[in-house]
């Protein structure tokens, strides 16, 4: 039954639906509710798991990897600075390829001290080893929280699932959750192969010398190159049995014979539909792309559905800082290798919760043109407010 | 589809609530979507985002619309504002982007003289709220009644929806609440078709 849910209990409804062990969180903003909504399920008896309520968010990820290395299916939440605190643990729960999963409500990083949504906070761990999906609505986040249990414990790598903090974190919108019995058909109980047991004495994460520490690291490597088409069969498999899927790593819209492209992620991408169907019904070829999975990097499908377009638009929430747009750059980098030579124009807006409206989107699409497209990168304009008063009709689209 | 659905099938609602914290901005709008979803549209509601601090001024926003809504932005170009706390009219924007012809409904016994107010095109509806929530809810929290009188205004949603979004919302907090609140809707729908009968 579709029900109207704020996107943290959206998400908090999923991740309780998938029965997690251990939950151990530290609040933050705009994480707080999702965790909340746990505490209250495990609190009320409708989730059996063990609630910690930890002293910091570094102890909340030692928490979580501590009781997936014992076998318990785990979840924990944070954003920002709570998962930059976190950073350590999070390269060591990835080394250990412990499958624990997340969600990020991806909000600005300090200073300046801002709680607002945009992607600093999940970019700055894109090289720690965890997969990354990224939400475009709350259905996805809570669907993708389901899918990322069944990833992470078949790939044995953790998952992060990124939902933009307050645009989806603190929306009423619709939400279809599944049956228990349903989720529990897609995803079955964890067996964690390498469990501590104290009859079989092991050491996870234990000292690596030079002569094979780049072997862990290459294998590391490869579980995620395998990952690309793990995420994608459980998606459609997702697809099958509960009648909606995200296109796996990447999702396009309005592709067929578009010329200019968008390319984006996260919730922005509902605005960038609407402005893709108002030009497209000016005549004007364009479609959107959006990067659902940002690790592992899905080079391959990025430039099958950019492949034809003559202008390439990345607008992302994120800086590289001396270096302009991070997933411009990579797209840049795997456009290249592919022998695509179309300029990727790279665009930077939505920091620290500056709204990208589709007035803003539309002056992106109609700025520069490829002429203007370097090696580095231009920001997006700011919403220009109304006036007195506005007039006319508003339609989709 | 009933013939409601398909008068609206091509335009989306957008509502913007103006409080101060603690007001129940938030909780307004997320009553007011809930109801709408109730009668069948998609609906979203969200806060403007930020901390929230009590006697700040806040703003929460409803979109509702017969087909799937997309877009998370703020809401910039309202087709009704609700206001409550009239001192706001005279500190904060409340009136911006409001669109032509587009409904003001005012927790004020009176309508004031404001900034803005000399616009002819809008529609207003004036309203004691907060004494009607102190008489019937004990304390003057203004947003059911204020709801109430919306829905007259606009019948974007049923009186009996917002009631049974009332109860859903509310039910953790008791009967009694509950029971208060629906009277308080009804009390502000009741003012409202008054008003709606008397310009």
């Amino acid at each position: 039954m579709r029900k109207l849910l704020e996107g943290s209990q959206a998400v908090a409804e999923a991740a309780r639906l998938c029965r997690p062990q251990v939950v151990a969180a530290y609040p933050i903003t705009p994480q707080t509710h999702i965790i909340e909504r746990l505490a209250q399920h495990v609190a009320d008896g409708e989730l059996e798991a063990e609630f910690i309520n930890a002293e910091s968010e570094f102890g909340a990820a030692s928490i979580v990897l501590g009781a997936v290395a014992g076998g318990a299916r785990a979840f924990t939440a944070t954003a920002s600075q709570g998962l930059l605190l976190m950073t350590e643990v999070l390269h060591n729960i990835a080394g250990m390829r412990l499958p624990v999963v997340m969600v990020c409500a991806n909000r600005a990083v300090s200073a300046p001290i801002n709680i607002f949504n945009d992607h600093q906070d999940s970019m700055a761990l894109r090289d720690s080893g965890w997969i990354q999906l990224y939400a475009e609505s709350n259905q996805e986040a809570a669907d993708s929280v389901i899918q990322a249990y069944r990833i992470a414990e078949a790939c044995e790598l953790p998952v992060m699932v990124c939902m933009d903090g307050f645009y989806l974190t603190h929306s009423f919108e619709p939400v279809e959750l599944p049956e228990q019995t349903a989720v529990d058909d897609y995803l079955p109980p964890f067996h964690f192969a390498r469990t501590l047991n104290p009859a079989r004495p092991m050491t996870l994460g234990g000292g690596s010398e030079p002569d094979n520490y780049q072997e862990y690291r290459v294998a590391q490597h490869e579980a995620m190159e395998n990952a690309r088409a793990v995420i994608e069969a459980f998606d459609a498999d997702f697809g099958e049995q509960f009648g909606r899927d995200y296109g796996g790593l990447v999702q396009g819209y309005r592709l067929e014979g578009a010329q200019t492209v968008v390319l984006g992620l996260g919730s922005l991408m509902g605005a960038v539909r609407d402005v893709v169907d108002r030009l497209r019904n000016q005549g004007r070829a364009v479609g959107a792309l959006r990067l659902r999975c940002l690790r592992p990097f899905p080079a391959q499908a990025l430039v099958e559905g950019l492949g034809s377009a003559q202008r390439i638009i990345v607008l992302e929430k994120a800086l590289s800082v001396g270096a302009g747009g991070i997933v411009a750059a990579e797209l840049r980098a795997a456009l290249q290798e592919a022998g695509i030579t179309t300029p990727v124009e790279s665009v930077i807006g939505g920091l620290g919760g500056r709204d990208l409206t589709p007035e803003v989107i539309e002056t992106v699409i109609q700025g520069a043109g490829p002429d203007h497209a370097g090696s580095g990168c231009r920001f997006a304009p700011a919403h220009r407010l109304p006036t007195r008063n506005s007039k006319g009709e508003k339609a989709h689209g | 589809m009933n013939n409601k659905h398909e008068a609206v099938s091509l335009r989306l609602y957008e509502i913007r609530f103006h409080g101060r914290g603690g007001q129940g901005a938030v909780s307004a709008a997320a009553l007011l979507a809930l109801a709408a979803f109730d009668g069948g549209f998609e609906a979203q509601a969200f806060p403007k985002f930020g901390s929230e601090r009590r006697g700040a001024p806040v703003e929460a926003y409803v979109r509702i619309s017969a087909v799937p809504i997309r877009a998370h932005n703020q809401v910039y170009t309202p087709d009704a504002v609700v206001i409550q706390d009239a001192t706001l009219l005279r500190s904060e924007p409340v009136l911006r982007g409001l669109r032509e012809g587009g409904l003001v409904v005012l927790n004020s016994a009176q309508r004031p003289d404001v900034p803005g107010g000399d616009r002819d095109d809008l529609r207003w509806i004036c309203l004691p709220a907060s004494h009607i929530g102190e008489r019937l809810l004990g304390r003057p929290l203004p947003n059911t009644v204020l709801l109430g009188a919306l829905a007259v205004a606009t019948e974007w949603v049923s009186l009996s929806a917002l009631e049974k979004a009332v109860t859903g919302h509310l039910g953790r907090k008791g009967e009694e609440v509950v029971k208060a609140n629906i009277e308080a809707l009804r009390e502000g729908s009741r003012l409202a078709t008054e008003q709606r009968e008397n310009s």
